[in-house]
């Protein structure tokens, strides 16, 4: 399965934020969607979840042995905001189960503590009201609900900004898991964060997404590549 | 120092209209349809830039105006005309014109001044340019205070003098139109010291900056206490000597030096320190005072949702239940408003019955009064004759015939727009984030289950509505038949029903709120107005109960199921999060 897009433009105003992007995402890998800050990988986001109207192009998803455009629905996608928002009046654990059973096509294969052990929530948490929870756990809670859903496409917009060492590790760590099967898009502004979990590097700058050939990681000098085509694309 | 002065104060200004030009600007992008005009290009061009500097002078010219001027120029007037009347009565006896007039003029100032110097208490209040000034651009802080206080003062001055031509012209002595604006100097310096004292105090006993509304309240009353006095004096005939006043002006130049010495050796760390925990004070003043999600973000975790609900049934279960007194305590305080009225209503029928009939008649006279109710069309006793020609007759002319005027008090009980904003707050802003929340059958479950619940929230205080206005109607000649009193009892059960479909309809179509419960976007506002519009033009047309509840039924049926449709159509485009 590929996530495709296909001359993708946004405009605010005069402003072109995407011009033109074209880019194919393949299963089974981590892309690091790398851009400095307001580079707009938000809002390539949102448009990819929905959330923004587009001015052009289109994306879809396709098949492996087919070159048939499937449509993306809505359940198709999993998206994982930097600032999670939960609702607040429910404890985590009525949060889940209401998850679970609006999820009919999902058949959980675990109980709801089980899910909770899974993500490390402390136990304490799990029957207090989700606005009494850290910012790391929402965000835990938040990652945990997509997985029960199963997105084709994952999109993880700078979800381990301040997130402290451990709670980031753990999360890095469930990121790596859950790829197979998936196409993970995962956006941050944080070079060493993109080169330590993500499988390609993609960069978003000018509006528009280049790969950028990480076979030689090991190269010391890679970072300084990156940062460079940085510079130059924001100099041209 | 001059040099110095100057520099200081021209970033100031040149600070302030920068903020002042760009805040005009940014309101402006704000604006619906007409913000979307305006180009990125308006911050930075220059004509405008001086066009508003020159309405930014025009402004600070017309506030001396406004306020030093015209507040000595009454005081010159009115002390005018209290010389003429009391030369002309001689009430002061061997007084001069212009020591009498010096005398009221002197007088009335102190007051005024006093009464700024209990109310204005803001010495070390941080403006937008002072704080920039300050924290981000590390100007010195008693620098700066200093030369705004100066800058005021000479405001000040200048005010009075261009004030003081009206003393002279009214005969005052010269020494006055110089002594008042010095007079007010020293008061001010006594002011601005005394609020330097204050929070020096209160920073060594640990007390936060805070004005108590208690403490501002017992100033309104004590300066509102003196105009009586004041009054009373002047009207009685009596004077203060002139030397008493001269006096008490001594004494006030003596506090002003005091006040003078006290601002010297309050050094710039103190300035800054003043300014900022102004600063803190007044976010947690604005924090108080404007936060509209305060009253969204009283949920408690009392107990959970017992029974078999699932899905959305049960998303929707816990959610009345965390917000239970949010979204009943309205209904159920009108509800027992209304029902206290009833029984007051019925109460005072039986009782009056009661006093004139005595006890035996009373039950029967209820009884009969419950079985007309039921069974007849109003009211029937030939002991307690119903007077007609009384305002009785004009009320039920209204109840019968302008039934569409109920909307007034439905609209008053409705809850639907509280609890789309707490929909939206609390629960859909975040559930917005993942897809399931998206599908359009999803979207369309959730909303019928919350139309149900908006209806029975909105529907209690209808039917008490109801129930009151049948009421009404039975004890002042009853209705043309018995029927009757079900179709009025429907009408407003329906107006509450087409509330609440209205409200969580446009909620869905137009997702007006961000998190802090503003709307954004105009298309919310703009079907507001319409809909509020015909709603006034409409609850002014004659209705009987027949034709209304006939009408209001079907058009009910069909407007849910319009705006049912129009959600399954577009909600899972136009139902989005705001920022």
């Amino acid at each position: 399965m590929e996530f495709v897009i296909s001359h993708l433009v946004k405009n605010y105003g005069s402003k072109q934020v995407l011009k033109d992007v074209d880019f194919v995402f393949e299963e089974g890998k981590i892309y690091g969607l790398l851009g400095r800050n307001g580079a707009g990988k938000t809002t390539f986001f949102n448009c990819i979840n929905g959330d923004t109207d587009i001015n052009s192009g289109e994306f879809y998803l396709r098949g492996n042995d087919s070159n048939e455009k499937i449509s993306i629905a809505p359940e198709d996608i999993g998206y994982l905001v930097s600032t999670p928002t939960v609702p607040e009046f429910m404890t985590g654990r009525e949060f889940l189960k209401f998850f679970i059973e609006v999820h009919e096509e999902v058949k959980p294969e675990k109980t709801l503590d089980e899910y909770f052990d899974y993500m490390m929530i402390p136990e304490d948490d799990r029957d207090r009201l989700l606005k009494d929870y850290s910012h790391g756990t929402k965000n835990k809670m938040q990652m945990l609900l997509n997985i029960i859903a199963a997105p084709k496409l994952m999109l993880l917009d700078e979800p381990l900004t301040s997130l402290d060492v451990i709670i980031a590790e753990e999360m890095k760590n469930v990121i790596r898991a859950q790829k197979q099967g998936r196409i993970t898009i995962f956006s941050t502004h944080l070079l060493d964060v993109a080169v330590d979990l993500c499988d390609q590097i993609v960069l978003l700058h000018n509006g528009k997404l280049e790969p950028i050939d990480k076979s030689n990681l090991g190269d010391a000098a890679f970072k300084d590549k990156i940062i460079a085509a940085l510079r130059d694309q924001d100099n041209a | 120092m001059l040099k110095e002065f100057r520099n200081t104060l021209t970033k100031v200004i040149h600070l302030r209209s920068i903020i002042g030009y760009n805040s005009m600007v940014f309101a402006l992008r704000q604006m619906p349809f007409f913000g979307k005009l305006i180009p990125d290009a308006l911050y930075r061009t220059a004509f405008l830039k001086v066009i508003y500097w020159i309405f930014h002078v025009i402004k600070e010219v017309f506030m001396l105006f406004a306020g030093k001027i015209a507040g000595l120029g009454l005081i010159y007037l009115v002390s005018m005309f209290l010389k003429q009347e009391y030369l002309e009565y001689d009430q002061a006896e061997g007084v001069s014109g212009p020591e009498l007039f010096a005398s009221f003029s002197l007088l009335l100032f102190i007051i005024y001044a006093l009464f700024g110097l209990l109310l204005n208490t803001r010495f070390f209040k941080c403006t937008t340019e002072k704080e920039y000034l300050v924290f981000m651009l590390r100007m010195n802080a008693k620098k700066l205070n200093t030369t705004m206080f100066v800058y005021d003062l000479g405001k000040l001055v200048i005010g009075y003098l261009i004030a003081g031509i009206v003393a002279i012209i009214g005969g005052a002595p010269f020494w006055l139109w110089l002594g008042i604006p010095v007079l007010a100097v020293f008061i001010k310096l006594f002011g601005a010291g005394a609020q330097a004292l204050s929070y020096r105090s209160k920073r060594r006993h640990n007390k936060p900056m805070r004005g108590s509304t208690a403490g501002f309240i017992v100033r309104m009353l004590i300066v509102m206490a003196c105009c009586p006095f004041v009054i009373a004096f002047v009207a009685n005939g009596y004077y203060i000597p002139l030397w008493i006043v001269l006096l008490i002006s001594v004494v006030f130049i003596i506090l002003g030096i005091f006040g003078f010495v006290v601002l010297k050796g309050f050094d710039a760390n103190l300035n800054r320190l003043a300014l900022r925990d102004n600063i803190v004070h007044e976010e947690v003043e604005r924090y108080n005072n404007c936060d509209n999600t305060r009253q969204f973000k009283k949920i408690k975790a009392n107990g959970t949702v017992k029974g078999d609900k699932k899905g959305f049934e049960y998303l929707n279960a816990l959610f009345v239940k965390r917000h239970s007194k949010m979204l009943v305590a309205k209904p159920v305080a009108f509800t027992i408003m209304i029902l206290a009225v009833m029984s007051l209503f019925i109460f005072g029928f039986i009782y009056s019955y009661y006093r004139d009939f005595g006890t035996d008649n009373t039950w029967q006279m209820v009884v009969s009064n419950l079985a007309n109710l039921i069974f007849f069309r109003g009211y029937v006793d030939p002991l307690h004759v119903y007077d007609t020609g009384s305002s009785v007759d004009f009320f039920r002319w209204v109840a019968q015939n302008q039934l569409l005027l109920l909307i007034v008090p439905i609209t008053i009980t409705d809850v639907s727009v509280t609890a789309t904003q707490a929909f939206y707050i609390n629960c859909d802003n975040s559930l917005m984030t993942f897809s399931f929340f998206k599908q359009r059958e999803k979207i369309l479950e959730l909303f019928n289950i919350r139309l149900k619940l908006l209806i029975k929230l909105n529907i209690i205080p209808a039917v008490a509505m109801g129930l009151f206005e049948n009421l009404f109607l039975f004890y002042s000649g009853g209705q043309d038949y018995p029927f009757q009193y079900l179709l009025t009892m429907l009408v407003p059960i329906e107006m509450s029903i087409l509330n609440s479909v209205t409200w969580l309809a446009l909620y869905y179509l137009f997702q007006p709120f961000t998190t802090t419960v503003n709307v954004k976007g105009g298309a919310y506002n703009v079907a507001r107005i319409i809909i509020s519009s015909l709603g006034a033009i409409l609850f002014m047309i004659p209705c009987n109960s027949l034709v209304l509840a006939g009408i209001l039924t079907v058009f009910t049926v069909f407007y849910v199921i319009l705006l049912r449709s129009l959600v399954r159509k577009y909600a899972q485009k136009t139902w989005k999060a705001k920022a």
